[in-house]
């Protein structure tokens, strides 16, 4: 038994999210089997992503092809197990399974009905199946498909909440995401027709012959998969629809979406590029210079663009503009310290944005309010959840101590490798914008008092303790003031918070085997070894 | 609803419908079609009976538990029989190589699994147009009231 599951474990890590996000509808109305049934499918598929690593670690240097229906590779579809596709499992493993505990018992709260909580539970379990599905696939048609589940799951998530603002939010995500998604098949059919493969390797191999036949066919192919990938993971200029879905959506959503669901596509395009259309074709149409100039101008207008927001959520979403920023550029360096940086910066953001989300939600949950001007002194009242945002605001930033510091450090490493003085100074100014835009917030929450409790004298001060004192002792009604019921989140809720605020720091700490699960990826794709 | 006609032609029409929609499913790996359109097929069967004879009879012919049933069972059905090939030792999904008999070329059953996988694609598929058809009716009473 055991050696079967493990004899077909890429297949596995993807169907079983899958299969159980479509059996949930079923079971809607008993709340509590959904729940178990999501966090043992992420266990299990994180369990799983274990036992690959341990696979890829003990035989390094060769990939373990699976080959779906026992079909050889021109013609069949292969699940190609290697260490970029094992790290970003592990990534979206490590990231979904805290944030399917934090959904347990309180995503009535936020998206309204148990019908609908199942449904978000169906629509987070395609996410995070389609996701596994996109790191191990080696073949570009699966890879669309896997594309478009995702996408689909995502337009769901958004408007899992059924608020009109939602909806509209859903619907331009909808309409740019499946523009996106044909500028991809456009691009898959121009790499097919050029080259008759639709697996990643023989295509690369047809490529590499046919392109200097067809030039401008295999230009068009690079720039079709560019931009349809780059507006799905909302590369600068092509980031409008993200601010609007992922402030509206639930935070669990916010979390994954922001977390993991633009991490996917990142991956998605990584491959296209450094696998199908490899490092030679890259620089021959100057795809580096384009991708380390796009993630350059992300990472600056987008933190100038989240300075003002007052909305949390808002602000938040901008932050991911920015820092999809830091991979892209990262991906553009072509260089081993490089392309390690911005994969381990992918898995640190995936963990900090998820927390940041999470607890962000749990306080505007909470405290009823959205702006981050009305939330001083939330800290004192909600300590372990401003604690986590506090952690993952550091390593957002990127403080030693926290894994935004070792994705940053390696970064800065591969750009002067590169020889290249400016991306150094954009990473440099980018951490100091997100200090700026996320200090005031920690400043908010930690230093300042509520503006109401300063102007109030001691006699009314003394009224309100005393009508604090009887809200405590009865229920919760329309007539007690909002604030008496400020207080940290649930017993699942605190422990997806821990294990986040863990990860980040393990990350952060320990990184040494996820670098050097990253290094050998990047050389991998490098074609450095 | 007076239509007499039309409640009468559709009675006589609509089973046939249905059937011929299970026979595009069955004969989907050895002719035109498939699945997928025979999925939809019956689906239509069930659409074109609500429209005539009002939702109300057509959501009583297909409750909602039932709708939700067909549709996780049917993808499941896909999972189960891709099992078949896992639990003889070979790669999820394997047809021959998992030892199923394979029959006479052209023959209903020669396929091996794919006659069973495409049931259940069938049953997802259709399941999911009528339901799909329920829920926009079901927004459009709401919107009107």
């Amino acid at each position: 038994m055991t050696a079967v599951i493990a004899d077909n474990l890429p297949a596995f890590v993807i169907i079983v999210p899958l299969f159980a996000g479509v059996v949930l509808p079923v079971f809607a109305r008993r709340q509590r089997l959904v729940e178990g049934l999501v966090v043992l499918a992420e266990a299990a598929g994180l369990a799983g992503v274990g036992f690959l690593a341990y696979i890829v670690f003990t035989h390094r240097g060769t990939d373990w092809v699976y080959q779906m229906g026992g079909w050889p590779a021109p013609w069949g579809i292969e699940l190609t197990v290697n260490s970029l596709a094992v790290f970003f499992l592990f990534a979206v493993m490590a990231v979904s399974l805290p944030i399917a505990l934090f959904t347990m018992g309180n995503l009535k709260d936020e998206v309204g009905s148990n019908k609908r909580t199942a449904r978000f539970y169906t629509l987070f379990l395609l996410l995070v199946g389609s996701l596994a599905g996109m790191a191990l696939a080696n073949d570009l048609f699966n890879t669309y498909v896997l594309v478009e589940v995702a996408t689909l799951s995502c337009c769901g998530l958004v408007s899992s909440r059924g608020t009109p603002r939602a909806a509209e939010a859903a619907f331009t995500y909808l309409v740019l995401a499946t523009l996106a998604s044909s500028l991809v098949v456009i691009g898959i059919g121009f790499i097919y027709v050029t080259t008759g493969h639709l697996n990643m390797g023989f295509a690369s191999q047809g490529l590499a012959q046919a392109w200097q036949d067809r030039p401008h066919v295999v230009w068009l192919a690079i720039s079709f998969v560019l931009v349809g990938f780059g507006l799905k993971s909302a590369l600068f200029p092509l980031h409008v629809w993200l601010p609007d879905a992922h402030s509206s959506a639930p935070s669990p959503a916010s979390a994954v979406l922001s977390g993991l669901a633009v991490k996917g596509y990142m991956i998605c395009l990584l491959k296209f590029l450094y696998v199908v259309f490899g490092p030679a074709l890259m620089k021959e149409f100057s795809v580096d210079r384009i991708l380390v100039l796009a993630g350059m101008a992300a990472i600056i207008c987008g933190a100038v663009m989240a300075l003002p927001q007052d909305d949390l959520k808002r602000r938040l979403a901008f932050s991911t503009v920015s820092q999809v920023g830091y991979i892209y550029l990262g991906f553009g360096l072509m260089d081993e310290n490089g392309l390690a940086g911005a994969l381990f910066y992918l898995a640190s953001h995936a963990a900090i944005k998820s927390t940041l989300f999470l607890s962000a939600g749990a306080m505007i949950a909470s405290a009823g309010k959205k702006k981050i001007s009305e939330m001083a002194g939330i800290g004192r009242k909600m300590p372990l959840t401003a604690a986590a945002f506090t952690a993952a605001s550091l390593g957002l930033i990127g403080i030693p101590m926290f894994s935004g510091f070792i994705g940053k450090w390696y970064l800065i490493a591969g750009s002067l490798d590169t020889g290249d003085f400016l991306p150094t100074v954009i990473i440099i100014a980018g951490s100091v914008l997100c200090a700026a835009y996320l200090f005031p917030v920690i400043r908010a929450m930690w230093f300042e008092t509520p503006q109401k409790a300063k102007q109030e004298s001691t006699v009314q001060q003394e009224c309100k303790t005393a009508v604090q004192h009887a809200a405590e002792h009865m229920p919760a009604g329309p007539g007690v003031p909002r604030e008496v019921r400020v207080k940290d989140p649930g017993a699942a809720q605190k422990l997806a918070l821990i294990l986040l605020t863990a990860v980040i720091f393990v990350l952060g700490v320990v990184p040494g085997p996820f670098i050097e699960l990253a290094r050998s990826a990047a050389a991998e794709l490098l074609m450095l070894r | 609803m007076r239509d007499f006609i039309l409640k009468r032609v559709a009675a006589v029409i609509l089973p046939f419908v249905c059937v011929y929609g299970f026979y595009v499913i069955f004969h989907g790996h050895i002719s035109a079609g498939g699945s997928f359109a025979g999925g939809i097929i019956v689906g239509l069967s069930y659409i074109a009976f609500s429209t005539i004879y009002g939702i109300k009879k057509g959501r009583a012919k297909m409750p909602d538990k039932v709708l939700t049933w067909a549709e996780s069972f049917g993808t499941l059905w896909y999972g189960i029989m891709g099992m078949v090939g896992i639990s003889r030792g070979v790669p999820f999904l394997a047809n021959k190589l998992a030892g199923v008999d394979l029959g006479v070329p052209g023959a209903l059953f020669s396929g091996g699994l794919i006659f069973y996988i495409g049931l259940g694609v069938g049953i997802r598929v259709a399941s999911t147009m009528i339901t799909i058809f329920f829920t926009l009716m079901e927004d459009d009473r709401e919107n009107a009231a």
